[in-house]
């Protein structure tokens, strides 16, 4: 590699920021094509993934060496000291050119082979199929229909080849529609509720300026409305602040006028554009300990880094969405501004709250596949996976899979995954190891012909599956039909595993979760002991009713109860480690994970407690 | 006996719905057991349900509330008087009933008939479409006032406002017309306030049974001699049985061996309010011990006291691993100093050679109770919405909490593993210093974690040294402004409460048990809380006179007890007392809020019993198998672990 001058440093530390007695870790610093790898004395490993790193900053020289402060976008944050300067300066320069690469092929998703043959990738890849989930919803059906028009990309670049419109919608009206919105991203269907028969729509903005009108798009909205045999209104939702929504009149675009429109009813639900969410999660990790730790102020600093305001406002505008189509049993057209941020969060999350399918790990794969990735929004710029604009970068899907976490700290038995599994997706949708978020919309992907080239993350989840399974997951509970989350303030806390989610000081000592996972396994091993010593006496029952009880049977037989003895001794010992593959998050690669020791370590304490060395305890920070 | 009120037409009206026919005033007639499960059912359905995200309705909080209460009620153990409307318990005397408005902050008002008796004020609400009850015992009242006048215009604008101790208040409209209220407020104030009006607390009227004697849970030579002392170092000295050392300590206390009886009365001289180190805890290996006490009387030239200094170095001796001993001052540095001029002070460096002092940081009673106010005002009647944490923040109550948690660290870690002895103070001895020694006390010692260790622990280290209860509380007081008021007990519950959260399966007791002590802190039921010291407490015959709490907790621990909790032994805990980890009690002090509820039954803990009782059944069948297997084997030296061996076998690591 080029770029690599230095590819092993001795005597780096590592230092804990969380820390008070400026502990450190002393080791050895590689640098390979892909990773950044720290080897401590204890010969614990510590991985960076090139892509994962948001920021590499070189500070003053101090007297024990030139320290390097690496900032990640999986929040991790590593602060090493190099003793001599020249080495610091070639890594920081090294990992500068890594971190941001110009060309796609350059990213690790077209080198990692995870050792399947040419079919299993692309079983991989199909494995999510849209059109059978749209199958699942109800549609194509009297009222809806799969639309040819974009067959080829020709009426819009970002959205997908197959889109489900309303019947009674000709081509002509589509196609005036989408000329009359931004980047021709024409209302189509998001999500079908079967049993009100009403429909989530999505959109971009419309071109209307301060006055202009166009029939084929008020023809298209009135089609919508028309396809929902119950109730002839419909609901048409922009995101957006109403500020936001009129300031974009002046540049020609704006929002539908209610009275061009029959049968809307118009409403703005006020979630704040990407930049301000990009500087809200900078404040945000800034209250998270990048800059040191204050510690008064965590409360008041995370009020005003407006996060948690932020996802209440998703939150809010996804509970208007599902009211709307359970209360009202209207339909929705959802949009903001071009209609791949803010849409694709709330119509995601709206479908969340209303099908329970999407509460299975599968289903929160299609989810994703439907309203993130095949619906255009744009991962690699907003995740900033090649060197671009950095103003195009923003937390917009980690926002979403905030909410689903809240979402799954109010409903703890209505998602069939756990924390582990948003945190393994947040992962990698910056690893760049896999090729589904990788490009902007459908047609770069096929373009850059990831099918062909890399692999598919979702097999291996599925692999993994047991890892992300939700112990307390009641699948059949009526209860759990359709969420409706309470909003009131204090349900809206600091996501820690998230954020924190590397600092293992701020780690909570015990885990309810893990305590839960460990009963389970041990009454599976129960379980198994039942079976084994019944098909063993049935065995013997059967013998010796065929007259045949020989001293070597007896023999034969007595181990059994020692063995069993043993196997529950030996699980006493087992026990702990028994959740050492709960939370790999940090791994990468699920399937062959170098990673693990890292994760072992911090999950080896539970259920245990984290015993501590004199002095440590009193680190309250 | 008070005239009965003439106008019982809502009462009568439920007479008759009610289908008994025995009439004789609204005391008689309907079977309030019937009643209440009648209502239950009624609210059944779950709230969740009926109401999409938003706001909930009127009627889904009015339900949960009142279900709500009427599970406390049954779940107290208190008996329905089936020929009454109300419960009562025994020795608990009916007063008088009134119809009245409820302004129920969250549902707006509500027309209700409240009952006083001498012990509690109950309201049932006599609309058709809101069931709701209020079961308030009189103790939690801490002020009643009167609202608007006469004259004064403008609906439901006449009547009383109740404050109450438990971060709820009460608000009553009544009729204008001819003083209504009076006797209302008359009743209220005379039996929420029985000191001020000569009138015995309700603790000494209950007659309540109970098949378990709460007072015989905390023994102090039993305890002292479970941490296996006297050895050769301590001693237990009964110089203060009269209470002659010390009027706000316990008859028996355990001082160095070395230490004579007139040394100890030299060294009371020299603290405050003679409160002399005494010993709290003896780690069981290292020897190390917590002593606690009251400040040095110091003052403000520097006052030195030979008989002190040589005390603190015998009891540094009783463990001869560490060279210093450390001494905690659990206020701020700066209080300290400020003592100095009222005669207190602090161990300096110059007189303590062989001692470490630090502060602690700790603030003081009337920082506590302004601090709660404030927690009190964001989330009573409304939560606030749009600044939550930063108001949560400006409260400072979490903090408060970190501080004292991060305080109890510091003395666990110093005797566990720093292996060095350690003596608490603050001023006095009897708030932070209580808080400081029970909770590390918790941390190091898992007796303290099981239910009756817990109880035994606040009995020795809040009852018995003299936290004084009745000042901070303020029992049957009416001085509701008394500077003298103070949460520092509510605030070690909380601080416990943040313990068991981060560590689930330490606790034998649930949230539950933690919240029936708060109330009953407040409703001067028991006499448990009861007075200041160990000597008014004897003087009152509060033991003989009075049912303890521990009774009624201990009579049905079942429902007190945490499913996840594994009994571990020697295993202390360190909690995490950063910002990132402490989180406000909500089931406790927005409990009142009827969006909180959460799902119940708690569906981890649900899960958890679930796969208990699981693995029971599979341990008892693999147990039927090894029999059966083992029936058939003759020889003895093969046969399998019985269960006596089995079973706490698979338990031990859970």
């Amino acid at each position: 590699m080029e770029h690599i001058r230095t590819t092993k440093v001795e005597q780096v530390k590592l230092l804990d920021r969380f820390s008070t007695s400026n502990k450190s870790l002393t080791g050895t610093l590689y640098l390979t094509a892909t990773h950044l790898l720290f080897i401590d004395s204890h010969q614990k490993e510590t991985w960076i993934l090139h892509h994962h790193i948001a920021l590499v900053e070189k500070l003053a020289l101090t007297t024990s060496g030139c320290p390097l402060v690496i900032q990640c976008k999986n929040f991790r944050i590593v602060h090493f000291i190099v003793p001599r300067e020249r080495d610091c300066h070639d890594i920081y320069n090294s990992l500068l050119q890594l971190s941001k690469q110009a060309k796609y092929e350059d990213l690790y998703a077209f080198s990692y082979n995870p050792k399947q043959n040419d079919s299993e990738r692309l079983q991989g890849w199909q494995l999510i199929d849209l059109a059978e989930e749209y199958k699942r919803m109800g549609v194509p059906n009297s009222n809806w229909q799969l639309s040819d028009a974009n067959r080829e990309y020709k009426i819009c670049e970002t959205y997908p080849r197959e889109l489900y419109v309303p019947r009674i919608a000709s081509k002509p009206i589509i196609v005036g529609s989408s000329k009359f919105r931004s980047k021709g991203r024409f209302p189509v269907l998001s999500y079908y509720h079967q049993n009100k028969e009403a429909a989530i729509c999505r959109c971009s903005q419309p071109l209307s300026g301060f006055s202009a009108r166009c029939l084929e798009d008020e023809h298209l909205l009135q089609a919508i409305s028309k396809a929902n045999p119950v109730n002839r209104y419909m609901y048409v939702m922009d995101t957006r602040p109403k500020l936001n929504a009129m300031a974009n009149r002046a540049a020609g675009k704006g929002y539908e006028n209610e009275d061009n429109y029959s049968n809307i009813r118009f409403q703005f639900v006020g979630i704040e554009n990407i930049h301000v969410m990009r500087s809200s999660l900078q404040k945000l990790l800034e209250v998270n300990g990048t800059k040191g730790l204050s510690v008064s102020d965590f409360y008041s600093g995370l009020e005003s880094s407006g996060w948690l305001r932020h996802i209440k406002a998703v939150m809010d505008a996804a509970i208007f969405l599902a009211k709307a189509i359970m209360v009202e049993n209207a339909s929705v057209l959802v949009h903001c501004s071009d209609g791949w941020d803010r849409t694709s969060q709330v119509c995601s999350l709206g479908s969340l709250l209303l099908d329970s399918y999407y509460r299975t790990i599968k289903g929160f794969m299609v989810l994703i596949e439907k309203d993130w990735i095949s619906f255009g929004h744009k991962f690699s710029e907003r995740c900033g996976h090649l060197d671009g604009d950095p103003k195009e970068v923003s937390p917009v899907f980690t926002q979403f899979l905030e909410c689903v976490w809240h979402l799954t700290e109010q409903f703890p038995q209505a998602f069939e995954f756990n924390e582990a599994f948003l945190l393994q997706i947040h992962e990698h949708i910056h690893s760049c190891q896999f090729g589904n978020f990788l490009g902007n919309c459908q047609k770069e992907r096929e373009e850059l012909k990831l099918k062909e080239k890399t692999y598919s993350l979702w097999p291996f989840l599925l692999d993994d599956q047991k890892k992300y399974l939700n112990p307390l997951y009641s699948s059949k509970s009526p209860k759990f039909a359709v969420l409706e989350p309470n909003t009131v303030s204090f349900n809206f806390k600091f996501w820690r595993n998230m954020y924190h989610q590397f600092d293992r000081t701020l780690h909570p000592r015990q885990s309810m979760f893990n305590i839960i996972m460990n009963m389970n396994e041990q009454n599976e091993q129960l379980e198994n002991d039942i079976k084994d010593l019944e098909s063993k006496i049935k065995q013997r029952k059967s013998k010796q009713t065929d007259g045949i009880l020989t001293k070597e049977l007896l023999h034969s037989v007595h181990p059994e109860s020692p063995t069993l003895k043993t196997s529950l001794c030996f699980k006493e010992q087992t026990l702990l480690p028994v959740n050492h593959a709960l939370r790999t998050i940090e791994g990468s690669n699920p399937a062959d994970n170098r990673y693990s020791e890292y994760a072992e370590e911090y999950s080896k304490s539970e259920p245990g407690v984290v015993s501590l060395e004199y002095g440590v305890a009193r680190m309250t920070c | 006996m008070l005239p009965r009120q003439p106008a019982r037409g809502g009462g009568r009206r439920a007479v008759a719905r009610g289908g008994a026919a025995a009439g004789g005033g609204p005391w008689r007639g309907r079977s309030g057991a019937r009643e209440a499960s009648s209502l239950a059912t009624a609210v059944a359905p779950g709230p969740r349900v009926s109401s999409m995200a938003s706001a909930p309705t009127s009627k889904y909080n009015s339900h949960s509330l009142e279900n709500e209460s009427i599970k406390r009620t049954s779940r107290d153990g208190v008996n329905w008087d089936l020929s009454e409307a109300v419960p009562r318990l025994p020795g608990e005397t009916r007063i008088t009933d009134k119809e009245v408005i409820y302004i129920c902050p969250f549902n707006g008002p509500i027309k209700g008939r409240v009952y006083i008796t001498n012990y509690r004020l109950y309201l049932r609400s006599l609309e058709t479409d809101s069931a709701l009850i209020l079961d308030v015992p009189l103790g939690v009242i801490s002020r009643i006032e009167k609202m608007g006048g006469a004259t004064s215009r403008g609906e439901n604008s006449y009547g009383l406002d109740i404050t109450c101790k438990d971060m709820r208040n009460l608000r009553f409209a009544l009729k204008q017309e001819g003083h209504s209220r009076r006797d209302m407020f008359e009743i209220l104030t005379r039996y929420a306030f029985p000191l001020a009006h000569s009138l015995p607390i309700f603790a000494f009227l209950n007659e309540e049974k109970f098949n378990v004697d709460g007072w015989t849970v905390y023994n102090p030579v039993e305890e002292y001699r479970r941490q296996g002392l006297p050895n050769h170092h301590w001693r237990i000295t009964f110089i203060n049985k009269c209470y002659e050392l010390c009027d706000t300590y316990p008859a028996l206390l355990v001082v160095p061996y070395r230490a004579s009886d007139d040394d100890l009365r030299r060294v009371a001289t020299f603290r405050s309010r003679n409160r002399i180190p005494v010993l709290s805890w003896i780690h069981p290996e290292n020897k190390t011990v917590i002593v606690r006490c009251s400040q040095p009387l110091v003052g403000m030239s520097g006052k030195r006291n030979k008989d002190d200094e040589k005390y603190l170095d015998v009891i540094r001796e009783t463990n001869r691993q560490i060279s210093k001993l450390t001494i905690y001052d659990a206020r701020p540095n700066v209080n300290a100093v400020a003592n100095k001029a009222t005669g207190g002070g602090y161990e300096s460096d110059d007189a303590y050679h062989n001692a470490e002092l630090f502060f602690l940081d700790i603030h003081n009673i009337h920082v506590m109770r302004e601090s709660l106010k404030k927690v009190k005002d964001i989330v009573y009647p409304n939560v606030e919405e749009s600044h939550w944490l930063s108001s949560l923040e400006s409260t400072h109550w979490l903090e408060h909490i970190k501080l004292v948690l991060t305080g109890a660290i510091q003395v666990a870690d110093r005797v566990s593993s720093g292996k060095s002895s350690v003596l608490v103070h603050c001023s006095d001895g009897w708030d932070r210093t209580a808080q400081l020694t029970s909770l590390a006390m918790l941390m190091l010692d898992s007796f303290y974690r099981s239910i009756e260790g817990f109880e035994i622990l606040v009995q020795k280290e809040w009852i018995s040294f003299g936290h004084k209860f009745a000042s901070r509380i303020g029992h049957g007081d009416k001085n509701h402004a008394d500077a003298d008021r103070s949460p520092i007990f509510l605030q070690f519950i909380d601080c416990v409460w943040q313990m068991s959260k981060q560590f689930p399966t330490a606790f034998e007791f649930n949230e539950r048990f933690l919240i029936t002590i708060l109330d009953h802190l407040y409703s001067c039921r028991f006499g448990t809380f009861l007075y200041n010291c160990e000597s008014a407490r004897e003087k009152q015959k509060v033991t003989e006179r009075t049912v303890s709490l521990w009774s009624l907790i201990n009579s049905n621990k079942d429902k007190f007890k945490n499913p996840f909790y594994t009994k571990e032994i020697n295993r202390v805990l360190y909690p995490v007392a950063s910002m990132r980890h402490l989180e406000l009690w909500v089931n406790y002090y927005i409990r009142w809020n009827p969006r909180i509820k959460q799902q119940q039954p708690n569906p981890v803990e649900q899960r958890y019993v679930e796969l208990l009782a699981l693995r029971d059944e599979y341990i008892q069948r693999l147990e039927e198998l090894q029999l059966a297997s083992s029936a058939k084997l003759p020889d003895p030296s093969t046969s399998p672990a019985g269960p006596s061996q089995m079973m706490p076998h698979v338990r031990t690591h859970f």
